[in-house]
């Protein structure tokens, strides 16, 4: 927008100004030192006193100061409250050095007719220490060097300025008009009818304790995730850029005098949006543990405490980050997204920042980004970021900008397009790589790759599943006894014959089968070509009489049960019944065992 | 015993048998019953082979999570930061080599430490640990994982803990059992022994090497067991690894060759163990040679000579074998002589070589100094336990062997040195790992085996059981029952269990203790200071932390600072800025002459000084907080080893009074009470008052008010105090613009006497003060960690 136009263009809006015939009737300016900054601003009443009716109006800047220039802004004031800021655009005046601005009126200024504009114009760097090296006792003292009047293309009737200053105690100051001083303020003027683009130097040295902090440069990188969340992250370079410190830091003067070093910054107050979670204030080396966290209702505010107090001259870096959530800056319709943020944030009052890079970091897959800044700002080529679960890279969106101060906190918004079916890549690859790694155990497991083949190893293995398989079985079958004993034990109480047989035939039943099985098990070791068919063998013969031993049992029990027998005799056979069985299942474990 | 012989016998078998198939399918391998070894393919939840993998695989996780977890105290109560002072500097080679890759890194000339002389890093520094790291963060890096390389050497110690812990269970396996190895595994990943050097944030050799130490042992152990080229082989890479980690690594290379020769004392030399050691000896040689510090040490260095001699021994006992094998008796015994002699002598020298190690045991003392010694020696070992295990190790097998051997050296070598308990501690772990086991076969498996007779007991309760008990009846348990059921049959059921409960509460109060002790005494990053308020609020004191900072961001980027060495790893690494000295103490005379400044005079002093083109002054001060880690009671070691160097200015006992007292008030020595230290330490303390019941400039540490308050400093200004005074930093003063031309022709002939006086005295005595300053930094070490 402040783009130089065409010489014949800017010559033409010249002749236009110069035509116009715009007289500033009454000047009020403020010039506010009290800080680092200068900010002053001036309220103009503007007078048309030409013929015909003026669409725009020139503000203009010395040619010191125009380097200094961090922000410059008018505004109508009108009637109500609300004030009408104003369109500016950078422009050039023929033969004349300085900064000029074009200011398109709302609407035309009718011949003879008159506006109220304000306008505020943030100069930074414009106040020198002088001296420029103090000790720790002593007091900062600058220089602001600036205009005692406005500098202006037009004739000025009437102006007044009034400076501000941070204390009482003035070195000196010049005295033209002889303005008067009541404390910290001093009033110049008023000076009646000062020429176009008259200049008179106005020096004023005094005592200026104020932070005197500069952010020399600033990286602010917002990563956003459709998964819900905004990362931001500032990384921070500080320097006080106040008079340097001469000789020796004390820490016990510092400690023991509250007025020692007082030019220097022991902490300072970043508000971060409300919503801030997970706050971190670290450096290269860690966590900088001397910050405090205060949640407030409608902001967070971060109580930033370098390791060391700032003395002037001194610099330290740091790193600021937290996430916030996306549903507060992140607006969609259908594949469009805009995100909405502040382009720079508060780090600090009366902040100023020499250089600053913006990062915006999308998600992987975002097209068409386009980027809607308030106020010009300088595009880097876009760049790839590489993070989790990345594949073909997040675009970034890089800018840059120079001297910026607190007027620049605005909202910028980014418009991009993302299609939503790329949100399930993410998902899909942790899927995929688990798969895959699943998949590869159970190959690698499965499969065979020795390069030497073992018959004997193979056969081994072969065998040693048959003969688990057995043990399973054998095992099952002597549980199946336990339930025999158990259903002839229920029957002893009920005297239900019924039930005694089913149960019988059941498990007889089941222990065909599982001999069957044990059989076929056994049939497949002697293929094997393996001994242990024999034990197998031996087992499934000493099982047999196992069997007997149990059927043996179960009719002892139904004798006792029809009264055949008394009770001593069948306790006693059913005792050595017991004791065999015991021995022919130890004998049966044994040979488990040597399995 | 004969019966237990047999079994582990049989069980030997079958772990041989799966060994066999191991290489085939790469599951853990379970020692499951004799003839079932192996387990089956189809080994699925309803068999026991799957459900003991499966435990076995739990139970290692397990181990590794508790193990990760139990480490990283320091870092949620602080935060993920490097610890003390040798990690920083690995902390910034490996920095270095992440940014600048592997070859810069080994050729790297670090140019900010020892001012002028500069040092070698890439030559000088075991580089595993560095390259570990680097890698890790490269691979992560490659897969668009940023991880920033701190967190990957904070974290690393704790993930190798891991390792360590499978790398036990499979040696223990090997050794012992299944059962025996999970024990093992448990235990190596909470012992404090091993904690102490591996907590989160500890990024040092010993974190990695634990665990490189433990895998070659088993792969050593595996391939004496199977006689294999491929397990040799990769024992070897897995010793490079080591060489490449630690200094530690001549453990191994004295341990291996011990472990052959007593089997071949035992008369159980086969060619498995041959193809084994021979292997091992040649590839493992070279490869450790590959490491730029190790070099040539291998072949030069005595404690390197055991191994060789070894080697020569095996050689001409196999020439033996075979000569028996192809001669008549005759000739044999007539070559059997020679033989014999010549074995003998080899053997004979190998006996010198091993006295002398135990020497270079202790010159490795001197040569690894970080403060590792200085950690309170709270180690913990459960080596009472080991008492049940003595029956039962009187039976051995070759493999087995390597136990009582590899526990017999430990043991030695952390007699020699207390910081060679590290190695200790994965063989006290294993010892009782194994004694723990078989008490629990002992008294609980027979349990198991009385409540199967009573299964006729019919309840439903018991079915339950039943099928519980169907896979024991495979596995080793119930045959060992069965076995030992006899000898047992005294043992009522009171006894099983009490005893078994005595030794589950054994095992819980293990993990208590060993929790506690890691929370309480190695979880501090003694970076970050912290100290709990009445009502148990926490202040941090950042102190360190803040100087470092300071110094980096506000100094000159090439300034130097000159400081004790403690400090020299983390100038470097946290303020990046050029130290005359640090933890790398390889050049005493260079120290001496540090310490000749600090004890010094200021004038004195200030020529050192500007000899040395030192910018800064850093001291660590603790008389306003009472921290008693700090140079004023380290003073005297400075003292004393500037006095080594240069007896004529220096004597240490200039600075005690006639009493033969070392004290900081009024009746100190004025010369004490006048150097440099003295005067960076208590310059403007006699003005403060630090509370209403003491005088100004009473000092916490040494709870004395000073006896000098009235310091003024000629040739020095204060640049920078940290908060609570911990450390202090003093800027020397240019000198100023002089006109003056007789002075200078009078300094240029001072200079050049002192420079011939430096290099008459030259470093004789520098062993003593090195062994000197090790005890001594030991027990002031020991009340700074403690405190």
């Amino acid at each position: 927008l402040w783009r130089a136009t065409q010489p014949s263009m800017c010559f033409w809006l010249l002749r236009a100004a110069a035509a116009d015939g715009l007289v500033n009737e009454e000047v009020k300016r403020t010039v506010d030192l009290s800080t680092h900054l200068a900010k002053i601003s001036a309220e103009i009443l503007l007078a048309n006193q030409g013929g015909s009716p003026v669409q725009s109006f020139t503000l203009a800047l010395e040619p010191e100061l125009g380097p200094h220039l961090a922000y410059v802004g008018a505004s109508v004031k009108g009637e109500e409250e609300e004030d009408e800021s104003l369109e500016l655009k950078e422009t050039a005046v023929h033969g004349r050095s300085g900064t000029f601005f074009q200011v398109q009126l709302p609407s035309a200024l009718a011949a003879g007719g008159k506006l109220r504009v304000k306008v505020e114009t943030v100069l930074t760097h414009v106040l020198r220490p002088f001296p420029s090296h103090i000790t720790q006792a002593e007091r900062q003292l600058v220089v602001f060097q600036g205009n005692h009047y406005l500098y202006s293309p037009y004739p000025t009737r009437s102006q007044s300025t009034r400076v501000r200053l941070a204390s009482k105690t003035v070195e000196s100051y010049t005295k033209l008009g002889n303005p008067s001083k009541n404390d910290e303020v001093i009033e110049y003027g008023p000076f009646k009818d000062v020429a176009p683009f008259s200049q008179d130097t106005m020096k004023i040295h005094y005592e200026n304790n104020a932070p005197f902090l500069t952010i020399s440069s600033i990286t602010r990188t917002i990563e956003v995730s459709h998964w819900g969340n905004i990362a931001v992250e500032e990384t921070i370079d500080l320097r006080h850029t106040g008079a340097y410190l001469k000789g020796p830091f004390s820490r016990y003067d510092y400690q023991r005098q509250s007025d020692s070093g007082i030019s220097s910054v022991k902490s300072f107050k970043t508000i971060l949006p409300a919503s801030a979670q997970d706050v971190y204030y670290r450096d290269e080396i860690g966590n900088i543990s001397t910050s405090h966290l205060q949640v407030l209702e409608d902001s967070v505010e971060v109580e930033v405490r370098p390791r060391f107090p700032l003395f002037g001259g001194w610099k330290t870096h740091y790193i600021i980050g937290y996430n916030l959530p996306s549903y507060e800056y992140l607006y969609t319709l259908g594949d469009q997204y805009a995100l909405k943020m502040r382009l720079i944030d508060h780090v600090y009052d009366d902040q100023v920042i020499d250089h600053m890079t913006v990062k915006v970091i999308l998600p992987e897959g975002a097209r068409n980004v386009h980027l809607d800044t308030p106020y010009v700002i300088d595009r880097s080529p876009d760049q790839l970021h590489y993070t989790y679960l990345d594949t073909f890279g997040r675009p970034v969106l890089v800018a840059t900008k120079n001297n910026l101060v607190e007027q620049h906190i605005q909202d910028m918004v980014v418009h991009y397009t993302f299609n939503k079916i790329l949100m399930l890549q993410e998902p899909l690859l942790v899927v995929g790589a688990f798969y895959i790694l699943f998949f590869t155990v159970i190959i690698y497991v499965r499969l065979d790759f020795s390069i030497t083949k073992d018959p004997a190893a193979e056969v081994r293995m072969k065998v040693a599943s048959i003969t688990e398989q057995v043990l399973t079985l054998v095992n099952k079958r002597l549980g199946l006894y336990r339930q025999m004993d158990e259903v002839v034990n229920r029957y002893k109480q009920s005297r239900d014959t019924g039930a005694l047989n089913s149960g019988r035939k059941t498990l007889e039943a089941e222990h065909r089968t599982l001999t069957n099985d044990i059989a076929a098990l056994q049939a497949r070791l002697k293929a094997e070509g393996s001994d242990l068919a024999e034990k197998v063998g031996e087992i499934q013969k000493l099982d047999g009489q196992v069997k007997e031993l149990v059927n043996q049992s179960c009719q002892e029990s139904e004798r006792l049960v029809a009264g055949k027998v008394k009770k001593e005799t069948y306790i006693t056979s059913e005792k050595t019944l017991a004791g065999k069985r015991q021995e022919l299942i130890s004998r049966i474990d044994s040979l488990l065992d040597a399995l | 015993m004969a019966e237990q012989h047999t079994a582990s016998d049989c069980k030997q078998r079958a772990s041989q048998g799966a060994g066999g198939s191991v290489s085939g399918n790469g599951r853990p391998n379970t020692a499951a019953g004799c003839g079932g070894g192996g387990g089956g393919l189809s080994g699925g939840l309803t068999q026991p082979a799957g459900w003991q993998s499966l435990l076995s695989f739990t139970i290692l996780f397990l181990a590794w999570l508790a193990g990760f977890s139990s480490r990283l105290f320091a870092v949620i109560r602080f935060e993920s930061i490097i610890h003390e002072f040798d990690p920083w500097f690995n902390y910034r080679s490996t920095h270095h080599l992440s940014t600048n890759g592997f070859y810069e890194f080994l050729n790297w000339f670090d140019e900010r430490a020892w001012y002028p002389l500069g040092r070698i890093v890439g030559g000088t520094v075991y580089p595993g640990l560095m390259v570990t790291a680097g890698l890790i963060h490269y691979l992560l890096n490659l897969l668009n994982v940023t991880v920033h390389i701190r967190d990957v050497c904070v974290f690393l110690a704790p993930i190798f803990s891991g390792l360590t812990a499978i790398s036990t269970f499979l040696l223990t396996r090997e050794l012992w059992n299944q059962g025996a190895g999970l024990l093992a595994a448990c235990f190596i990943a909470i012992v404090p022994g091993y904690i102490s050097r591996s907590v989160a944030g500890s990024f040092d050799n010993e974190g990695i090497a634990i665990f490189a130490l433990q895998f070659t042992y088993y792969l050593w152990v595996k391939s004496v067991k199977t006689g294999s080229v491929f397990w040799t082989i990769g024992c070897c890479l897995s010793y490079f690894y080591m060489v490449s980690a630690w200094g530690g690594y001549v453990f191994i290379i004295n341990l291996i060759p011990l472990h052959v020769f007593v089997l071949l004392l035992m008369q159980r030399y086969s060619r498995r163990l041959y193809i084994a050691y021979s292997t091992f000896y040649i590839v493992g040689l070279v490869l450790s040679m590959q490491i730029p510090f190790v070099g040539f040490q291998p072949i030069r260095t005595s404690e390197h000579m055991a191994a060789a001699g070894v080697f020569a021994l095996l050689q001409a006992y196999a020439f033996l074998q075979y000569l028996k094998d192809r001669l008549t008796k005759q000739e044999f015994q007539t070559l059997f002589f020679l033989g014999v002699s010549l074995a003998a002598g080899v053997v004979f020298l190998t006996v010198i070589y091993l006295t002398y190690t135990g020497e270079t045991a202790a010159t490795m003392a001197t040569q690894h100094h970080s403060l590792a010694q200085h950690m309170p020696s709270l180690y913990f070992s459960p080596l009472p336990l080991i008492n049940p295990i003595k029956p039962v190790i009187l039976n051995l097998d070759t493999e087995r062997l390597f136990d009582p051997v590899l526990s017999a050296f430990a043991v030695y070598f952390a007699g020699v040195m207390v910081r060679l308990m590290l190695t200790l501690t994965p063989v006290v772990c294993m010892l009782s790992a194994i004694a723990f086991s078989s008490v629990f076969e002992h008294y609980l498996g027979d349990d198991m085996k009385r409540e199967n007779p009573p299964a006729e007991d019919s309840s439903d309760e018991d079915d339950k059981r039943n099928s519980g008990n169907l896979y024991d009846k495979a596995g080793k348990v119930r045959k060992h029952v069965s076995e030992q059921d006899r000898p047992e049959e005294g043992l009522g059921p009171n006894i099983k269990s009490i005893v078994t409960m005595l030794m589950l509460m054994l095992l819980m109060m293990f993990a208590v203790h060993c929790t506690w002790v890691t929370s309480n005494a190695y979880s501090s990053p003694s970076v970050v200071l912290a100290s709990y308020n009445h009502d148990g609020s926490r202040n941090i004191l950042d102190d360190f932390r803040e100087a470092y900072y300071w110094l980096r961001q506000n100094t000159d980027e090439h300034a130097r600072v000159m400081s004790w060495w403690d400090y020299g790893y983390q100038i470097a690494g946290m303020a990046n800025r050029t130290t005359l000295v640090d933890n790398n103490t390889w050049n005493n005379s260079h120290i001496a002459l540090v310490g000749k400044a600090m004890s010094s005079n200021e004038s004195a002093a200030y020529e050192i000084m500007k000899s040395l083109d030192v910018d800064y002054v850093l001291i660590i001060f603790g008389g306003v907080i009472g921290y008693s880690g700090d140079d004023i009671n380290k003073f005297l070691w400075m003292v004393r080893i500037a006095e080594g160097e240069h007896p004529k200015d220096i004597r240490e006992s200039d600075y005690f009074t006639p009493q033969g007292e070392f004290r900081v008030d009024k009746a100190g020595s004025p010369t004490l009470l006048n150097c440099l230290m003295y005067k960076m330490s208590y310059y403007r303390f006699g003005e403060m008052q630090l509370d209403f019941r003491t005088p100004p400039g009473f000092d916490r540490t040494r709870n004395a008010e000073i006896g000098n308050k009235d310091i003024r400093l000629k040739h020095l200004e204060e640049a920078f105090t940290s908060e609570h005074w911990l450390v202090r930093i003093y800027r020397v003063k240019k000198q100023e613009n002089r006109q003056a031309l007789d002075h200078k022709l009078r300094n240029v002939a001072a200079k050049q006497k002192y420079t011939s006086k430096k290099v008459c005295i030259s470093c004789l005595i520098i062993v003593v003060i090195f062994k000197y300053r090790f005890f001594f930094f030991f027990s002031i070490g020991y009340q700074m960690f403690m405190q």
